[in-house]
């Protein structure tokens, strides 16, 4: 079957029981996505499918066929780090690092869902991602400062041609919106 | 000849000496090497300009891009994967093991079971594979196979008989007459309980004014750590290497050649990311010695990591605790004597971490006694989670002494003013630099204590001070400022003033007559001491690349803490150089020189020095090259961002100018950590305020926000000093609130062996923090002015929380986490 990771068509002949996490890191070696408790209790293995998080060891890999997933490796252009990225960096919002993807990854999904979140919003949104080291405040911050600093970019004017934000913007912008409406 | 290395004191000639450490409350003695020469120290008059700046973490990118690899993560040609059978009860014999129907499972290559081992294994004081069972989830074997997916499928085929037989499972159980033996003559740590007095506590207690006795008991808390334990082992003829998401790689090492009787330059050990370890990590487990010996006999690279349900249930704990408590006090609030009764059911492991000490510590008291039994039971190990005993035990002294003032009719911050400890009581010496009482006036003053800032000004002005004046604000309310006023005190106070912090869903704003009907508010604090001095012996070298570039290599490992981006900043400091020209290298045993384990907040202050000294002996070298080169005397050059110049500034040269006309002359360093100052207590402090919520019709608590100050000599780098203080504290609000080691009580196995069950603190339950570390610095301590700080955030957050319930609802809290079911009673009294 395929599957479309990263913007990349690949070809994955997987278990009928196999999670997509497993696919991910045993099959593809994207061991970016972390295996912390595979019961959907953690959301290290966060990813998004079609652009909405999911936990990916909660996924069947089976069942997502013809869909779009980013992982933490799609996540820069090159070396050009997403705004998240970048904010999770310059806000210390990284301890050891092992929730760090999936926490990244719910942050981008957020802000593309919602530009201009606000804190109950980033709660809610952000509550399924465990830390044991206490990330969260820094994690808060950075989440806003992501948010003002994407927020700037795209109200720039000619921001196609413009910064890496707003690219890796239009990217996920592109794929959110290629789902059915209400999914 | 060199203006830096001053000779260090104390040797007079001798090239070793002994020394004490102080390691997660116990002191060791150890012999040491004297440095032939050490850096003066960075006192608080040192122009640093790398050490002290809020740099970003080094790894960073690696960590948000997903490039860091994790045990895990570690992928080799033909890998193999390992799974256990374990047994679910607590205490059972097995009278047999048939291997037969894993064997027949496609894709399982091997089984081991007790008599495939080449030796005796111990882990966490049992035998591996023993066919006794003293915990529920005892390992009985392991299976190993071409997938993940096959080894547990293959494990769960293994058929295994056995006997349940009565466990001990709580304290009382494991020392009542006539209960059957778990470890040791009678089911104690070490025979008897640990029994330490001063002074002369029942004359005390009969003089004393105010006598009060209260018993308070402590759940056992899971490290939960977000990355389960793990390793991957390959051979290569007869060198092993260990992939091992550890805490200390040389541990390790050692642990794994003694035990099975390798030679150690034959055993290497990697560790460069891990996802946690919070000291459950600290030791060589069952499935590093799976891994090795699976790798050996099958001749192929083998991955064992542990599941969730696994991690949760065999790898270690923070023991439930019973502290009953008496103190005795003048009524002009002096504290004449403390007189504890601590006992912990510790598990089938463990040593004698102390819940004790804190009381012996803390606050100045002459007549102090303690006596501390820890039980053997049939659950799984203690083992060292972040400030182990402390607490536990300054939960009790905490609660004990909010008590105490109120019977007093004191002000709780005042109480404890009244008593602060001027020395290291329990070894009888000074500190080398103890900064409590900044930490409790600083901390209220930016917490806006009620009682400390004034009377109608309301509290917001008493915050603005407490900001900008600190202590002198703080010093004056000290002895002024307390009104007494109820709803001054009850408010908390500080709306809006906090310089950063969580989110504000927990407004400080609404005042006490517009909360509803079933809202409670209260305000609690309580502070803590932590031995954080590190010691010897540590060591670093530092080598300069023909490029200039600069590798620093320390055998130390990087938890998360961030030690990786401190030793580049102290050795970008030391050497003049940029900081993104140094490259920190940890965790390999092959690699990197000598460091120990990280733990008790040690890091810092024992490493640190070390990458100090080998980074001032190679600029040592390399102004002496740069020297030859600039025809001039090396005393004349400086060096800063990686450039070398005469002090005149007529001539110039970058490093990498200077190490290319070198070639492959290498310039190196080495260091080493110095012993510690001798007589001198090396502790870090803290002061901790909250205020909390609680919801009478539900019995929720919420943390509103919590204000830590903090006080661990010089910091070198407050950004991420700020995280690791945040998440101490987040810890301590988990087992304030939340967390639970659960067992059903017939049978001891767990009744949350994952994270839905056993709850840690989300985004969502995160308080406003303001976390901060005070002014200060340590020369006394070491030469780079440095204490630790992991471990001293998680030790007041519980009482300081706990407090602020027993503010809220008028009664006493005996007991964490304050769930629901502990609150609603509490709120019926």
């Amino acid at each position: 079957m395929r599957l479309t990771i990263n913007g990349r068509s690949r070809n994955v002949t997987p278990r009928g029981d196999e999670s997509l996490l497993e696919t991910l890191r045993e099959r593809l070696f994207l061991t970016g996505t972390k295996l912390g408790c595979e019961h959907g209790e953690c959301g290290a293995c966060t990813v998004l499918l079609d652009g909405e998080p999911i936990y990916s060891c909660l996924a069947l890999t089976a069942a997502c066929e013809g869909s779009s997933i980013t992982t933490i490796e799609g996540v820069a252009r090159g070396d050009t780090l997403h705004p998240v990225q970048e904010a999770f960096i310059a806000a210390d919002a990284v301890q050891c690092g092992f929730c760090t993807p999936g926490q990244v990854l719910s942050a981008v999904a957020l802000l593309e869902r919602n530009p201009n979140p606000d804190d109950e919003e980033i709660l809610s949104a952000m509550s399924g991602n465990l830390c044991r080291c206490g990330t969260y405040p820094k994690i808060l911050k950075a989440i806003h400062a992501a948010a003002e600093s994407m927020r700037a970019t795209s109200a720039r004017p000619n921001d196609e041609s413009g910064s890496s934000a707003a690219n890796t913007v239009a990217v996920h912008t592109e794929r959110a919106s290629s789902r059915p409406e209400g999914v | 000849m060199s203006d830096t290395p001053a000779p260090s004191g104390g040797g007079q000639g001798k090239r070793f000496i002994t020394t004490t450490v102080e390691v997660e409350g116990r002191v060791e003695s150890k012999v040491v090497e004297l440095p032939e020469s050490e850096p003066a120290a960075w006192d608080a008059n040192a122009a640093l300009r790398i050490v002290g700046q809020p740099v970003t973490r080094h790894d960073a990118r690696e960590k948000v891009t997903g490039r860091a690899r994790y045990t895990a993560d570690v992928q080799l040609p033909g890998m193999l994967f390992a799974a256990f059978v374990r047994v679910d009860a607590a205490h059972a014999r097995v009278s047999a093991i048939d291997t037969a129907p894993a064997l027949d499972i496609p894709g399982v290559v091997d089984v081991l079971v007790a008599a495939d081992l080449p030796r005796t294994i111990k882990v966490g004081g049992v035998k591996l594979f023993d066919s006794t069972i003293q915990f529920a989830g005892q390992p009985i074997a392991a299976v190993c196979a071409e997938s993940r997916e096959a080894a547990e499928r293959g494990a769960a085929a293994v058929r295994v008989d056995y006997e349940v037989l009565p466990p001990v499972l709580t304290f009382d159980e494991s020392v009542s007459s006539g209960a059957p033996k778990v470890r040791g003559a009678n089911n104690l740590l070490s025979g008897f309980p640990q029994l330490v007095e001063r002074g002369n506590v029942d004359a005390a207690l009969r003089d004393a004014n105010v006598v009060i006795r209260r018993e308070y008991t402590t759940s056992g808390q899971l490290h939960s750590a977000m990355e389960p334990h793990g390793a991957v082992a390959e051979w290569d003829g007869d060198v092993v290497t260990i992939w091992e998401s550890t805490q200390g790689v040389f541990r390790i090492r050692d642990e794994v050649a003694s035990t099975l009787a390798l030679a150690r330059s034959r055993v290497r050990v990697v560790k460069d990311y891990m996802g946690g370890g919070f000291g459950a990590k600290s030791h060589a487990g069952a499935h590093t010695y799976v891994a090795v010996l699976f790798a050996r006999r099958l001749q192929r690279p083998v991955r064992c990591v542990l599941s969730r349900a696994e991690e949760q249930t065999v790898t270690g704990h923070r023991p439930a605790s019973q502290i009953a408590v008496t103190l005795g006090a003048k009524s002009d609030g002096a504290l004449v004597a403390i007189d504890v009764d601590v006992r912990i059911a510790l598990g089938i492991g463990g040593w004698a971490m102390s819940a004790a000490a804190i009381f012996r510590e803390l606050y100045r008291c002459a007549n102090v006694r303690t006596r501390e039994s820890l039980a053997f039971t049939h659950l799984q190990e203690m083992q060292a989670f972040r400030a182990p005993g402390h607490v536990e035990g300054a939960f009790a002294l905490e609660r004990a002494m909010d008590v105490m003032a109120n019977a007093l009719g004191m002000d709780r911050l005042a109480f404890r003013l009244r008593n602060l400890a001027d020395r290291d009581q329990d070894k009888d010496r000074a500190w080398s630099a103890n900064q409590l009482e900044a930490c409790f006036r600083e901390g209220a003053a930016r917490f806006g204590w009620g009682g400390w800032v004034g009377t109608g000004e309301g509290t917001s002005a008493g915050t603005e001070a407490g900001a900008e004046a600190g202590t002198e604000a703080g010093a004056e309310a000290g002895t002024e400022g307390y009104t007494g006023d109820e709803r001054v005190r009850r408010l908390g106070g500080g709306a809006g003033n906090f310089p950063v912090g969580g989110p504000p869903h927990a407004p400080n704003d609404s005042p006490l007559p517009s909360l509803p009907h079933n809202i409670r508010r209260g305000v609690g604090v309580a502070g803590a001491v932590w031995g954080a001095g590190g010691g010897p012996p540590a060591y670093a070298t530092v080598r300069l690349n023909s490029d200039g570039t600069i590798d620093v290599l320390s055998g130390t490992q990087d938890l998360g803490t961030g030690s990786r981006t401190i030793l580049a900043q102290i050795a970008a400091e030391s050497l003049g150089a940029k900081l993104e020209d140094v490259r920190v290298v940890l965790g390999d045993t092959e690699r990197t020189p000598y460091a120990g384990t990280s733990w008790g907040s040690m890091t810092t202050a024992s490493v640190g020095p070390a990458v100090r000294s080998a980074s001032v002996e190679a600029q040592k070298r390399l102004l002496e090259a740069a020297g030859e080169l600039l025809e001039c005397h090396p005393d004349d050059l400086v060096a800063q961002e990686s450039v070398i110049e005469t002090r005149d500034r007529a001539r110039r040269m970058t490093f990498g100018e200077v190490t290319r006309k070198l070639g492959n002359v290498m310039i190196m360093g080495n260091g080493s950590r110095g012993p510690n100052p001798q007589d001198v207590g090396l502790a870090s402090f803290a002061a901790q305020f909250a205020e909390v919520e609680v919801d009478v019709d539900t019995g929720v608590v919420r943390v509103l926000r919590l204000t830590g100050a903090h006080d661990a000599g010089r910091v070198i780098n407050p950004l991420l000093a700020s995280s690791q203080l945040e998440g101490g504290m987040l810890q301590g609000m988990g087992f304030a609130l939340f967390e639970e080691n659960r067992l059903d009580p017939r049978n001891g196995r767990s009744l949350n062996p994952g994270l839905h069950d056993y709850k840690i603190p989300t985004l969502a339950d995160t308080p406003r923090i303001d976390a901060f570390c005070i002014e200060s610095v340590d020369p006394t301590a070491n030469h780079i002015g440095a204490r630790g700080l992991a471990e001293p955030p998680i030790i007041p957050t519980a009482p300081a929380i706990a407090n602020a319930v027993a503010d809220a609802l008028g009664v006493e809290v005996d007991a964490v986490p304050l769930t629901p079911w502990r609150v609603l009673p509490l709120v019926r009294r």
